[in-house]
């Protein structure tokens, strides 16, 4: 986790592998259990998965509670980050 | 140089295997998730392509039969309707959700190199090989929980089928081309490679067309997962596998005229006609999807998962197979099959997945947050 002070800590959600709809419900127990850091931008989740129909689902679910939301693809997955504003993209 | 019927049959259900993977891969058409995630998040955007496929599917094999381009109707291997087919659906509907894909869903998933569908996989064929133990038994139930002669509904009801498709298709065009004004068709992705999951269905339904016009039948697979218990059955324990009566049965049993040939075959051992048609295109399938992976650079293999999601992929995988053959098909064969020419054991059966798949999203929703309370909107 990176906890440099101009940047949100994050919570990185890895479900990989995982059998569906592991993303989607893990995802939306994290924002509940984080959602007084997530919506006073303390925090940002980072969710890597492989399941290429979250990168539908989760966007639409977290644009409806007001979050912004960037989707990467990366070598064999695909990192989803959430959070109330997303810092500029890093290189992986 | 002579190409025999054999070879064309494996030649044709492979190709169609191989390209019913890549598309699956491309849209993520998973059959189990258009359920599922309809009851546990109300997301009915995939469930409107497979409605889509299925109406165009009932069409198209209406306008085949009516131009006399198709070999049998209804089709061979459908059943009698019966109660049991509700039970069926139920159990199988169950098993699906908790292998996180049906028959042919974990098939495109493993391609991928999902290793929990490896394990649904491996389950599939377990439960497909327990079920001939109770065979005797559940046949009985079938028999006197039978609720008509009658393979279809336009057959019990005494009526021409085009009746019954231009009832349906009405009404349904209207539906789609309200869902076409409200721009509910597709939907902008982010994924490599996406192929919206109407294109999926239409070419889907074509495949099933070329199947059943080529092959006698529509799609299915379900009863190459016992044919391969059956074979590992017989290579361990012999004796056993002899004296299971499920094993000796052939259902299959038509001449095709196209392809010239009687085409026979059961859920035993034997490498008959079922198997020329059914295991290429699970073979298919499975690198149609790795193809489609490899070619977007998402082609990997992950073993770290949780132990407990493994275990339940297997269990459901077990329970499914189980399901497919206490209901004599899959959901593919019923839904993309049997529905489009309202065969009545395949409408039972869709009532029971229904069942079957709220009651299994409910105990994956345990699995997975170890929340009892479904929150999950």
């Amino acid at each position: 986790m990176k906890t440099a002070s101009d940047k949100p800590n994050e919570i990185v959600i890895d479900t990989r592998g995982q059998v569906c709809p592991s993303t989607l419900l893990v995802t939306l127990q994290n924002l509940n259990l984080h959602k007084n850091a997530l919506k006073e931008g303390r925090t940002i989740l980072r969710i890597m998965t492989d399941h290429r129909h979250s990168t539908a689902t989760i966007p639409n679910a977290v644009r409806n509670m007001g979050y912004e939301v960037v989707v990467n693809k990366q070598k064999g997955y695909y990192e989803i980050i959430v959070g109330l504003s997303i810092p500029s993209p890093e290189q992986s | 140089m002579h190409i025999g019927p054999t070879t064309l049959i494996l030649t044709i259900s492979m190709t169609i295997g191989v390209i019913a993977g890549f598309v699956m891969h491309r849209s993520d058409y998973c059959v189990t998730g258009m359920f599922r995630d309809a009851i546990m998040f109300h997301h009915t955007f995939m469930l409107r392509a497979l409605l889509l496929q299925i109406v165009i599917t009932m069409i198209l094999f209406e306008i085949l039969r009516q131009t006399g381009t198709l070999p049998f109707y209804p089709f061979p291997l459908l059943g009698k309707p019966s109660l049991a087919n509700i039970m069926g659906g139920v159990v199988f509907g169950i098993g699906m959700v908790l292998a996180g894909g049906c028959v042919v869903g974990t098939l495109y998933k493993m391609g991928a190199g999902s290793v929990t569908s490896f394990f649904a996989f491996l389950g599939l064929i377990f439960g497909s090989g327990l079920y001939p133990e109770i065979h005797p038994q559940w046949a009985n139930i079938v028999k006197t929980t039978s609720i008509s002669e009658a393979i279809t509904l336009p057959q019990l009801l005494a009526i021409n089928p085009l009746v019954m498709v231009v009832a349906v298709a009405i009404p349904a065009i209207i539906l789609f081309s309200r869902w076409h004004r409200q721009q509910l068709w597709g939907k902008e992705a982010v994924v490599a490679g996406y192929l919206q999951p109407w294109k999926a269905a239409c070419i889907l339904t074509l495949l099933g067309a070329v199947s059943y016009i080529l092959l006698g039948m529509p799609l299915g697979i379900s009863t190459t997962y016992t044919k391969i218990a059956a074979i590992t059955e017989t290579l361990i324990i012999p004796e056993h596998a002899e004296s299971l009566a499920y094993f000796k049965g052939v259902p299959l049993n038509i001449y095709n005229q196209l392809l010239n040939t009687p085409l026979h075959g059961g859920a035993g051992p034997a490498i008959d006609s079922l198997w020329d048609i059914q295991f290429p295109l699970i073979i298919g399938i499975t690198i149609g999807s790795t193809f489609s992976a490899m070619l977007l650079g998402e082609f990997s293999v992950r073993y770290k998962v949780p132990g407990k999601q493994i275990l339940t992929a297997f269990l459901g995988g077990t329970i499914m197979g189980f399901g497919a053959r206490m209901s004599s098909g899959c959901n593919i064969w019923h839904l993309m099959g049997g529905i489009p020419i309202f065969a009545i054991s395949s409408l039972l059966f869709v009532i029971g997945l229904s069942v079957g798949t709220w009651i299994g999203a409910k105990i994956l929703f345990r699995i997975l947050t170890g929340q009892h309370n479904c929150s999950c909107r």
